[in-house]
């Protein structure tokens, strides 16, 4: 079965780039462009993962993982924090929203789908 | 803001190499389905590389290099990787200096800055699509006002010239097959007219027009798309040509700065010295020198008659527009005769012909000069008659002779003047003058070609001068 990601990413580009790559490897791809969309496409379409840029407009990356966590209809969804931030502790930051994994930019994808991999089948 | 060194392999020149190769083997690209990418990829790079250029937000700076990197591995990706050439390899190159940048500590990996509440807003600007199809255009004008850019359109070269000419437009998307007037003579018209030239023209064309395209970019296009359009690829491209265009005006901006303070010099030293001298100092400051050389010129000195008496009988305001008056008349005089006003003493006039800029009609100049002041009185008379103001007299007085000429005065305040005894000279013979009258040295009759207005004035002896001066007077007709 095809997996159903969503990525949340408001740099036009970016998300296309992604987009492109992950549509590539075989992937259903739904996108969102700040945290309130986010939340609102995990709500409605249910997807297998979530790829969430963190420094988003409107709703920021972090809250949209803790307001996530808090809604038991998509808690359950696997959140994986795209990020600028090398630093631990903002690492730690978004482990402590919810995050189940993190991906630095630039975007390593080989490394990326080995975590979506892990990430959809635990 | 710490600025982010760019390495090699990112520079413009390697970023347009790239460009280049890929618009080479567009063809190959074509065949795997990555020519959007392609484009892609040029964006991002041109995005990098504009932003190296100056401060640019980390954020930013990390989303360039994060989607440059991206298509660029896509591109590596698809093309067969075992087959090794100047695209490939430098791809890859590419690749490498993009993660080499983003590990470098400090450049651009540990941002910890919050998001800003603000996103940087894309720039939104005036677009004018030219496309002879309907459809096209209906489509084209949707998507750009969709994201907040005002849109003109036009279905030929020659409305599309004629829009650029009536409205200020920041970007021109061209179509090239057109009946009529095509994109591509509208493209060498445009980039022929100096108003328009720098207003970014993006060419569309169908993919199989290659050719097509190659030739409007070396004739001044500054982008292409293929159709169909890719939305996120023609919004891309319109960023980046309206960034080109917003740098270009502030280009503009600033040398009209500069123009304005030229302005500002030339009409300030203007008031005193001739254009000619205030384009000597402007191009080559060295022309301040203090110093000097000997010159042979004629001297010009003029009064009004009677004046410390008139002044003491009328109010100080109307001192001041009395002499406002007639000073302001006589310099534009002077000056039309290429002569340099060396001083204003009171109501008296000292200026100088064929200094600093040599004159062998110096003598000729002066003499006409003086003609053209005595004329002009009356006009000035004519003014203040209707002021309330009293009616003046003039005296005129010219001698030739050799000064010195140069930067006088300390480091603090120095001028361009002149000494010697022909300037003492003149103001001798000034004294001599009778109202409305204009006295001339021998030494200016001798300089003079033409002696016909002359009539002989005698041997004067003047103050302070050992040998007696001949004085000769000139007919003026009012």
């Amino acid at each position: 079965m095809q997996a159903k990601l969503l990525l949340v990413e408001d740099n036009e580009l970016n998300r296309d780039m992604l987009t492109r790559r992950l549509l590539r490897k075989g992937f259903e791809v739904l996108n969102a462009e700040d945290g309130q969309q986010a939340l609102a496409q995990m709500r409605q379409h249910q997807p297998d993962l979530v790829l969430m840029d963190l420094n988003l407009p409107v709703l920021n990356g972090w809250e949209a993982c803790k307001l996530a966590s808090d809604d038991p209809n998509i808690a359950h969804i696997p959140i994986l924090a795209l990020t600028a931030h090398a630093l631990e502790q903002e690492l730690e930051k978004a482990l402590d929203a919810g995050c189940k994994d993190f991906a630095t930019k630039p975007i390593d994808f080989p490394s990326l789908l080995e975590k979506i991999a892990g990430l959809i089948h635990s | 803001m710490s600025s982010v060194s760019i390495p090699k392999a990112l520079s413009s020149q390697r970023i347009a190499k790239l460009n280049d190769l890929l618009l080479a083997d567009s063809e190959r690209l074509k065949a795997y389905n990555l020519i959007e990418e392609s484009q892609l990829l040029r964006d991002s790079l041109l995005k990098l590389n504009t932003g190296s250029s100056r401060a640019l937000d980390r954020h930013d700076l990390l989303n360039h290099v994060t989607s440059a990197c991206g298509y660029a591995e896509i591109l590596l990706e698809e093309l067969d990787t075992h087959e090794t050439n100047e695209l490939t390899a430098n791809l890859s190159e590419l690749i490498n200096a993009i993660r080499e940048l983003s590990a470098t500590p400090g450049a651009i990996a540990n941002s910890n800055q919050s998001y800003k509440t603000e996103t940087a807003k894309a720039i939104q600007g005036t677009i004018l699509v030219v496309d002879d199809q309907t459809e096209n255009r209906t489509v084209l004008k949707r998507l750009l006002s969709r994201v907040g850019h005002a849109v003109f359109t036009a279905s030929s070269g020659e409305s599309a010239l004629e829009q650029l000419n009536s409205e200020s437009i920041d970007i021109v998307l061209l179509d090239l097959s057109m009946p009529g007037m095509g994109g591509k003579t509208a493209l060498s018209r445009i980039k022929a007219d100096p108003q328009l030239r720098s207003i970014p023209v993006i060419v569309i064309s169908g993919l199989q027009d290659m050719d097509s395209v190659v030739e409007c970019i070396t004739s001044g296009a500054d982008d292409y798309l293929f159709k169909p359009f890719n939305s996120v690829l023609l919004r891309a491209r319109i960023a980046a040509g309206l960034e080109r265009k917003q740098w270009h005006d502030r280009e503009v901006n600033y040398l009209h700065q500069l123009e304005q303070r030229e302005k500002f010099i030339r009409a300030t030293f203007g008031r005193y010295l001739t254009d000619e001298i205030v384009s000597d100092i402007l191009e080559k400051p060295e022309g301040l020198r203090l110093g000097g050389d000997l010159k042979e010129v004629t001297i010009l000195m003029a009064d009004i008659r009677g004046f410390t008496q008139l002044c003491s009988q009328l109010p100080p305001e109307q001192v001041v527009s009395l002499l406002n008056g007639y000073l302001g008349a006589m310099t534009d005089i002077i000056m039309r005769h290429n002569g340099t006003i060396d001083e204003f003493l009171g109501d008296a006039i000292l200026a100088v012909f064929g200094a600093p800029k040599d004159d062998p009609d110096h003598a000729q100049n002066a003499l006409a000069c003086s003609i053209e002041m005595q004329r002009t009185v009356a006009t000035v008379n004519t003014q203040y008659r209707s002021q309330n103001l009293p009616q003046i007299t003039t005296g005129v007085a010219l001698n030739t002779g050799t000064v010195v000429a140069g930067n006088i005065g300390s480091d603090r305040r120095a001028k361009y003047g002149f000494v010697g005894t022909p300037m003492n000279v003149t103001s001798r013979i000034e004294d001599l003058c009778e109202a409305n009258e204009i006295l001339i040295s021998e030494t200016t009759q001798q300089a003079l070609p033409n002696q016909d207005q002359l009539y002989d004035r005698g041997l004067h002896q003047l103050k302070g001068i050992d040998l007696p001066v001949r004085v000769f007077g000139v007919r003026w007709n009012r």
